[in-house]
């Protein structure tokens, strides 16, 4: 049994935390915003994720998770410091270290014998030896602080599971002893283990996501081709899946990529590129592929409808993926921004998403928000499949259409059958489903 | 038991002859080269792929396979005729589809009866249509030809495994019928099947090797990375690896991809493209990188040695990979023309390509081995990581050298080892400490061509 400090009780650090003391370890969670602090106390998580209640109030009820606003408090008799705050993009795709580097010189100035600083924290390459000035810097008590990089390869709503059976854990570090220690905390996991240098762990966990980006837009730009072939994309994805060096998943054409990760990270590398000169063209284009998709959601639209303005668009999910209620970085938000450009009226709907999706829109444009899917059918011109929520297969099709002005959904997700939306009634239109080929993206892409 | 002929006894033509043969079937191979013909008829196979020979003479022992030049003969009494013709790249980089229409032309002519015609080629979108056509427009006797896509997915060196054990059959056609009949081959086989119409076959294929290509080119161009932040990319390549959503295998930074299919298959692709008018920036850009990847080698290699001019530079493998004899775009040409572009002398050796090699490229030295290569060498590159340059005694082998440099473009070998049998060495985003080494040796090489006298 250790003692482990968690510093950030945001997505990464509540299922560390909680991960950890179901471990059987001492958890001390260190919360500076009191709001947070205080509902924590009281068991209750800002997040939705599936099992993090469970585990969290049984580790809370048995006295192994703490949660406290005070470092002091936290690190006395920690044998582990886990950084695990956010790092948000900058405007300019840099990520913001601010609370890193605060998280650090706290740690240094509050540390009251010798412990294992650990960054689980997406970060760029670099930054543990960053950490590890800030320490030398601030620490007055001369302890020995040493760094060690740990980054997290946690799924959203699959978080706890991905915890307790990660599919590799990374020890990056220069002191053996440390390495070994932090290595030692993941053993009940029985997962493969990657010893290296702090920058391969920090340069890995960028790749990682990066590569799952750069599949989705490659297929994203094959589905362009299918269209001009007449193929359907979701075919030759089974075939190309099938590849056993393909890889699981993410091989599916649509909207593209979203959420907290992705977009963040892929940004994250190509500033890390740019501060260096280095030029990443492969990954600008995976970039540049995933801000056209929406495009050719609106090109299809405007082909079928011709001018958008002051029709009625209904929106099929706003989440950046079925099962959450996350918002960040959603491809609603920029399919609802260009439609709103467009002049349409805007109505939505989503499971789980909406209170979130209203606060973020509030700007952006005016979203009328929906009771189901069928009232936002009722005197649509048209609906996008944004998000592929289960529920939304069960729908009655037929009376989908029948509320509609007319007919059409654009599935930004290939979600449905073409063949049993076409019989439902519905003029259908996927991404590289031998659809309409978007005129717009010539133009775009050059 | 079923009556199978195979047009064109090129590398899957063989292979395809040869195990369908194996599960049972009666096979024609026909080829109109002679001199090959003759071969085959006595059992030597023009290819080198691990088990064929064994499959090839047991079954043609049997009178399981014969081959012949007659389409007339090769056709009489066949269920299926399966096109596996090459589709070379033209100029343009548009697949050539000559033998493929030369075939369809001399099928629909020979054809006595109706039969199913299977392209198992690699071809663009909307070959299985041309094929059609000609086959009607030549085909005398009204007999039911149907046209089904069944693309390869056959790795050289694992040809005959791949075809016993294929990772997934993919069967295109409009006709039901020609399809189930096709399946129904390989119905002893266990495997995933995926049955749509031809077009989205003939798409799959290209997608499949084109999303490998992506793979490689997408390391390399992290490996550039990789190098500016100091960071070890075989580290972060197996990070990636153990992700399953990223799977293993096509992450590995070097020269790039070469062989027989990936490079022709994106320039098809992009073609493809190109004729529709739909931008692929993103493919443009893996075939960029790729091109990228030798010069990069060579600006190493200046970097270490100064001038190139009149530098005797050892290559270690030649083929485009390991356990192949294939030299069809491996990167070994592009690397050796570029050395030779900087005046250098260049010794080669190879395990087993070394006779395809000469015929590209006749100038060059071919050594008996690998420390023949190493002798009064200024440079050694590694380009194929043959298992046997891993035995090799590497404190002899510098010893040999004139400077004991290796670049090593695949990876291949642990930098701290051969730091400590007296190399330079340089990886692809590996041993940075190496730099410093370099740098020195370097500024070394500036000092003895400014001031020979004193070295």
């Amino acid at each position: 049994m250790k003692n482990i400090s968690v510093i950030g009780a945001g997505y990464v650090g509540l299922v560390t935390a909680a991960g950890f003391a179901e471990l059987g370890h001492n958890v001390s969670l260190v919360e500076i915003d009191a709001a947070k602090l205080s509902a924590l106390e009281r068991g209750m998580l800002p997040i939705s994720e599936p099992g993090l209640p469970v585990i969290w109030k049984r580790n809370q009820a048995n006295g192994r998770i703490n949660v406290t606003s005070n470092y002091v408090q936290s690190l006395s008799g920690a044998d582990f410091v886990f950084i695990a705050v956010g790092t948000p993009s900058t405007n300019t795709g840099k990520p913001n270290l601010k609370w890193v580097r605060s998280a650090a010189r706290s740690i240094a100035e509050a540390a009251s014998g010798p412990a294992v600083v650990v960054i689980k924290s997406t970060v760029p390459v670099g930054t543990a030896g960053l950490v590890a000035g800030i320490l030398a810097r601030y620490n007055r008590n001369v302890h020995s602080l040493p760094v060690v990089s740990n980054p997290e390869f946690l799924r959203e709503g699959a978080a706890v599971f991905d915890f307790m059976n990660p599919t590799r854990v990374v020890v990056g570090a220069t002191d053996p002893n440390a390495a070994d220690a932090v290595a030692e905390l993941f053993k009940p996991l029985d997962s493969p283990l990657i010893l290296c240098d702090n920058k391969s762990a920090e340069m890995s966990k960028y790749v990682s996501n990066v590569f799952l980006a750069a599949k989705v837009s490659f297929i994203n730009e094959i589905a362009l081709l299918c269209d001009a072939y007449g193929v359907d994309i979701v075919q030759v994805e089974k075939v190309v899946e099938k590849e056993p060096r393909c890889g699981d998943g993410y091989i599916h054409a649509g909207l593209g990529w979203g959420g907290s990760c992705l977009p963040k990270d892929v940004r994250g590398l190509i500033h890390m590129a740019k501060s260096h000169a280095v030029s990443l063209p492969l990954i600008r284009n995976v970039q540049r592929i995933n801000q056209r998709q929406p495009h050719l959601l609106i090109d299809k639209l405007r082909y079928l409808l011709g001018s958008l303005e002051d029709k009625t668009i209904g929106i099929l999910g706003l989440s950046f993926k079925p099962g959450s209620d996350d918002m960040r970085e959603a491809r609603s938000l920029a399919v609802i921004e260009l439609l709103s450009k467009q002049g349409c009226r805007i109505k939505a709907y989503d499971p789980l998403a909406m209170e979130e999706a209203a606060r973020l829109m509030r700007e952006v444009a005016e979203v009328t928000y929906c009771d189901d899917a069928y009232d936002v059918a009722r005197g649509s011109d048209a609906l996008l499949l944004v998000t592929e929520w289960e529920e939304f297969k069960q729908l009655d099709m037929h009376v989908m259409g029948s509320l509609m002005n007319t007919p059409i959904m654009i599935d930004g997700r290939n979600f449905y059958d073409p063949d049993a939306m076409q019989k439902a009634g519905f003029i259908y239109q996927g991404i590289g489903r031998r659809g309409v080929k978007a005129q717009g993206v010539r133009s775009f892409v050059a | 038991m079923k009556n199978i002929s195979v047009i064109g006894a090129g590398y899957v033509g063989l292979v395809t002859a040869a195990c369908f043969a194996e599960l049972g079937h009666k096979v024609r191979l026909l080829e109109i080269d002679p001199r090959k013909l003759s071969a085959l008829e006595q059992g030597v196979i023009p290819i080198s792929e691990p088990g064929l020979p064994e499959i090839w003479q047991r079954n043609q022992a049997k009178g399981k396979i014969r081959v012949t030049a007659n389409y007339i003969e090769g056709l009489l009494g066949a269920d299926f005729v399966f096109i596996t013709v090459g589709t070379p790249s033209t100029r343009s980089g548009k697949p050539d589809l000559k033998w493929v229409r030369l075939a369809a032309k001399s099928i629909a002519e020979a054809a006595s009866g109706p039969l199913i015609v299977v392209i198992k080629s690699t071809v663009p979108v909307g070959t299985a249509g041309i094929v059609e056509e000609i086959i009607t427009r030549y085909g005398r006797n009204g007999h039911n030809l149907p046209v089904v896509s069944n693309p390869e997915f056959l790795r050289e060196g694992a040809a005959v495994f791949d075809f016993m054990n294929p990772t997934r059959i993919v069967v295109g056609a409009s006709d039901k019928n020609a399809a189930d009949v096709v399946n129904n081959l390989y119905k002893t086989i266990d495997s995933p099947t995926i049955i749509c119409d031809n077009q989205t076959a003939e798409m799959s294929k290209y997608a499949s090797n084109v999303f490998l290509a992506t793979r490689i080119s997408f390391i390399n161009e992290i490996a550039r990375l990789c190098e500016e932040y100091c960071v070890d990319v075989v580290q972060v390549e197996k990070i990636l690896g153990k992700d399953p959503r990223c799977g293993d295998g096509y992450i590995r930074a070097g020269l790039g991809w070469g062989g027989s299919c990936l490079p022709k298959d994106v320039r098809g692709l992009l073609h493809m493209a190109k004729s529709r008018a739909v931008p692929l920036p993103m493919l443009r850009t893996v075939q960029q990188i790729n091109q990228r990847q030798p010069h990069l080698l060579i600006e190493k290699l200046r970097r270490l040695l100064g001038s190139l001019e009149g530098k005797t530079i050892g290559i270690l493998g030649l083929s485009f990979k390991p356990g192949s004899d294939d030299m069809r775009e491996a990167c070994s040409l592009s690397v050796i023309a570029l050395l030779e572009e900087q005046g250098c002398c260049i010794k080669a050796y190879d395990p087993l390509a070394m006779k395809e090699a000469a015929k590209i490229m006749p100038k060059l030295t071919y050594c008996n081995d690998a420390c023949a290569v190493a002798k009064d060498s200024d440079a050694l590159i590694l380009i194929t990581g043959w298992n046997e340059f891993k035995e090799l005694d590497m404190r002899k082998m510098s010893s040999l050298m004139k400077h004991p440099v290796i670049v090593d473009s695949q990876n291949f070998y642990n930098p701290e080892e051969m730091v400590k049998q007296g190399f330079i060495y340089e990886g692809v985003s590996r041993d940075i400490t190496g730099y410093g080494k370099l740098e020195a040796v370097a500024v070394d090489n500036q000092k003895q061509r400014l001031h020979p006298e004193q070295s």
